[in-house]
């Protein structure tokens, strides 16, 4: 029902207006009819005043709901609406006056109906441009609203409606109540006049609209205030409708109003160009924290960087320049500069003191922005900053004016602002390319790994006479660390643990190679002096130049027990001694594998034999053991593995393997990273 | 941190090594002896004093240079090694392929 009704409320309110409007004039008309005839036609003047506010209320309405309806309106364009109906207002009103001035004195001139008539008419344009501008005034009030300006203009709203009804308390004549009253209007619609939130919001153009149409509101306000001034003297008039408090005091409030707005519009002028180049700024700074999504080149973001760096401070010039690891310039953006004149400013500044500091990588401070003089014959000062992204100086930004002095604080601190953005911008395009690469590369190192577990062995040969067990952590996803065994035949057995120089994906790579060279050679049964000489052989050919592999190579039989061994570079071996009670590092000179590519290797790697006991045990190790560090930098060290082993002789093999496992561990303390590949083998004899 | 410093003295030049050098750094030592012959310097002197430890990526650097050495005739001595890193050249065997001496003396007397 409210629905259909709702539309319909425009149209029925200015209906209902006009029919109070004709009701108004023919009870005058009525009045007037009564004056001539010496009739007392008996209506009082209770029954206009009662009409003239039905027909306020009415155009209240009206306009309420158009104005609503026209929810985009812009500031302009409601500011032309009440321009547009004071100059109706005014122009009807000059007409009726031309006419009365063309007439002179002939009889219709002093015709009481019809001047009776365009009194009304007067009166009811008067009153549509009035309410209509307080209704459009609201909505440039109520722009921005806080709860305070609300509830000011409510309490205006009311205070409005009172003074409508006030006519029945003083018959429209001036007295001290009616002056009270405007004065109470007119203070409180100076109160209301200071929110003005909507004027910065005008471009240039549109404040020089808005000036000439406030200054037609003002002209047709002031004129209208006049003659409705003018109306309280003449006595053709029976009841004067005029000389109501809600109409004088919509004067006053219109009239302040649009004061406020002309003046503060037009001191606004000057500044206009600044608020809008904030406006830009903000809308720039905007576009460079858009990051660059995958796919877009960094360029674009150093495409907005340098324009809005030089709307920002009206620059003369400028150009970006981009160098990279060998400090080779690339000039990327050049804006009106022509090569030979960057050159030469270039040439000025590279001597200047902020060029350089760009240069000293200074990187806590982050992009700054700063300013300095040149002597060029066109340029005079110019304002470099360094752009920086994940602490590295990746370029620079060079803005050049004509005039000196011409960067002030406002244009360093925004250009830095814009620099800094956008570095973030590039650093986070830069940061997600690398992720989804990194992201890559894990997966291809996780496959490594799987492939590298696979290359240690799932078990060590061994029989009766001794167990065996080994072990192999990698700091890295893979590592170069290795150990093997294999039976050579029933009562011989090899065995081998190497550390490939390096760490990591070279190191691994080189640790299969050793793995292949073990099998190969293996195979032929060979002694290990023999198996280092031709292993060195092997490996010369297949490792690069700065890379070498250390190893110890055992040949245990188990028939005699007996323990044949080798050392190349590879970290001494320790061995506990049963019988004695001792455990001591078994020293043998010896050369890393690939160390000496050529036949004189041979001098410098030997062989030992000894017997081993029962209860005798032998512990392999790579040096990750014995230099893993603790919090304070200290290494575990031979000595701490040796003490370690000897408290631990008495468990089995794979007992002693945890326990040395734990303690360095325990020692490294939990929280660190082991920082090396660390593998060890316990071979305990029976 | 490594720290390389390459003091040009008359007839030699003196490479200084100081805290650690391992995998991530081994490039700058490279660089350094790279720089070192490529100014044609026929004697190196390594002063190791402050060296506090050498991965075998570092050893390996050392390593890769001794066949040119060799060619070129280059005389490399290092001096004032700690206890624990000569420790480490000798387990493998480096320091039978590159001259280790206590001090500056006995390395300059070395180079004779």
């Amino acid at each position: 029902m409210l629905k259909l009704l709702s539309p319909n409320i425009g149209k029925v309110s200015f209906l209902i207006a006009i029919l109070a409007w004709l009701a108004l004039l023919f009870v005058d008309i009525t009045r007037i009819f009564g004056m001539m005839t010496q009739i007392e036609s008996g209506v009082r003047p209770e029954v206009s005043y009662i009409l003239q506010v039905v027909f306020f209320i009415m155009v209240y309405i009206f306009y309420n709901s158009s104005i609503i309806k026209n929810e985009q309106n812009e500031f302009l364009h409601l500011i032309w609406r009440g321009a547009s109906t004071g100059l109706l207002a005014l122009a009807i009103s000059l007409l009726i006056r031309g006419f009365y001035g063309l007439m002179g004195d002939s009889r219709l001139a002093i015709d009481p109906l019809l001047r009776n008539f365009f009194y009304h008419v007067n009166f009811a344009l008067t009153s549509l441009f009035l309410i209509s501008c307080t209704l459009l005034w609201k909505r440039l009030i109520l722009y921005q609203k806080t709860k305070t300006v609300v509830q000011q203009w409510q309490a205006f709203e009311i205070l409005l409606l009172i003074s409508m009804f006030f006519v029945f308390f003083n018959q429209n004549t001036l007295d001290y109540s009616f002056l009270f009253g405007l004065v109470f209007i007119t203070v409180f619609s100076i109160s209301l006049s200071i929110n003005l939130k909507w004027v910065p919001y005008l471009t240039f153009k549109e404040k020089w609209k808005s000036i000439l149409f406030f200054f037609i509101i003002l002209i047709s306000s002031t004129y209208l205030f006049i003659q409705v001034l003018s109306y309280s003297d003449v006595d053709q008039i029976p009841v004067n409708l005029t000389d109501n408090l809600l109409l004088i005091g919509l004067f006053a409030f219109v009239f302040i109003y649009s004061l406020f707005s002309f003046l503060v519009t037009l001191f606004n002028l000057p500044t206009s160009s600044v608020f809008e180049q904030k406006l830009v700024e903000a809308i720039n700074f905007q576009r460079l924290s858009q990051s660059i999504k995958p796919g877009e080149n960094e360029n674009q973001v150093l495409d907005i960087l340098i324009d809005s760096s030089m709307s920002a401070s009206y620059a003369d010039a400028g150009w970006l320049e981009t160098s990279n690891d060998q400090g080779e310039l690339t000039f990327l953006q050049e804006r009106f500069i022509d090569k030979e004149t960057l050159e030469q400013v270039l040439d000025l500044l590279s001597k200047s003191k902020p060029y350089q500091q760009g240069n000293a990588l200074k990187m806590e401070e982050g992009s700054k922005a700063v300013q300095t003089k040149i002597t060029h014959s066109i340029y005079k000062s110019a304002l470099v900053a360094p752009l920086i992204v994940n602490q590295k100086l990746i370029g620079r930004l060079v803005l050049v004016k004509e005039v000196k002095e011409g960067f002030n604080k406002e244009m360093l601190s925004i250009i830095s602002t814009f620099v800094g953005q956008a570095c973030i911008s590039v650093e986070n395009y830069r940061l997600l390319n690398e992720a989804i690469k990194n992201e890559r590369y894990k997966e291809e190192l996780e496959i490594a790994q799987r492939v590298q577990e696979s290359l240690l062995p799932d078990i060590l040969h061994h029989d009766e006479s001794f167990e065996i067990s080994g072990f192999s952590a990698a700091a890295d996803e893979v590592g170069g660390d290795y150990y093997e065994t294999k039976q050579l035949d029933e009562h011989t057995f090899a065995l081998i643990i190497g550390d490939v120089s390096g760490k990591g994906t070279s190191a691994a790579f080189n640790m299969s190679q050793m793995k292949g060279v073990f099998h190969s050679l293996v195979q032929t049964h060979p002694r290990p002096k023999e198996f280092m000489i031709l292993a060195n052989n092997a490996l010369s050919a297949c490792l690069e130049k700065n890379h070498f592999i250390t190893t110890s190579y055992y040949f245990i039989q188990t028939d005699t027990k007996s323990i044949t061994y080798s050392r190349a570079g590879h970290c001494p071996t320790l061995y506990y001694n049963h019988q004695k009670d001792e455990t001591v590092y078994l020293s043998i000179d010896g050369m890393g594998l690939g160390m000496l590519r050529n036949k004189l290797y041979e001098k410098y790697v030997h062989e030992k034999a000894f017997q081993f006991g029962s209860g005798d045990v032998m512990v392999l190790i790579t040096d990750g053991i014995v230099e893993a560090k603790d919090g304070n930098g200290i290494e575990f060290g031979y000595d701490r593995l040796r003490e370690v082993v000897h408290e631990n002789v008495n468990l089995d093999s794979r007992e002693i393997q945890d326990t040395v496992i734990r303690e360095v561990y325990k020692f490294i303390g939990k929280n660190k990273i082991a920082d090396d590949d660390y593998s060890l083998m316990v071979v305990k004899f029976k | 941190m490594l720290k390389i410093e390459n003091i040009d003295q008359t007839d030699h030049v003196v490479l200084q090594l100081s805290g650690e050098i391992d995998a991530s750094n081994s490039v700058d030592l490279d660089e350094a002896i790279q720089d070192i012959l490529q100014k044609g310097a026929k004697k190196i002197l390594v002063d190791a004093s402050r060296l506090e430890y050498i991965s075998s990526a570092g050893l390996g650097v050392f390593m890769s240079y001794l066949e040119e050495f060799e060619e070129k005739d280059i005389r490399i001595v290092i001096y004032g090694l700690l206890e624990k890193v000569h420790q480490v050249f000798v387990i493998l065997g480096l320091d039978k392929l590159i001259t280790i001496k206590n001090n500056q003396q006995d390395a300059l007397e070395a180079m004779l």
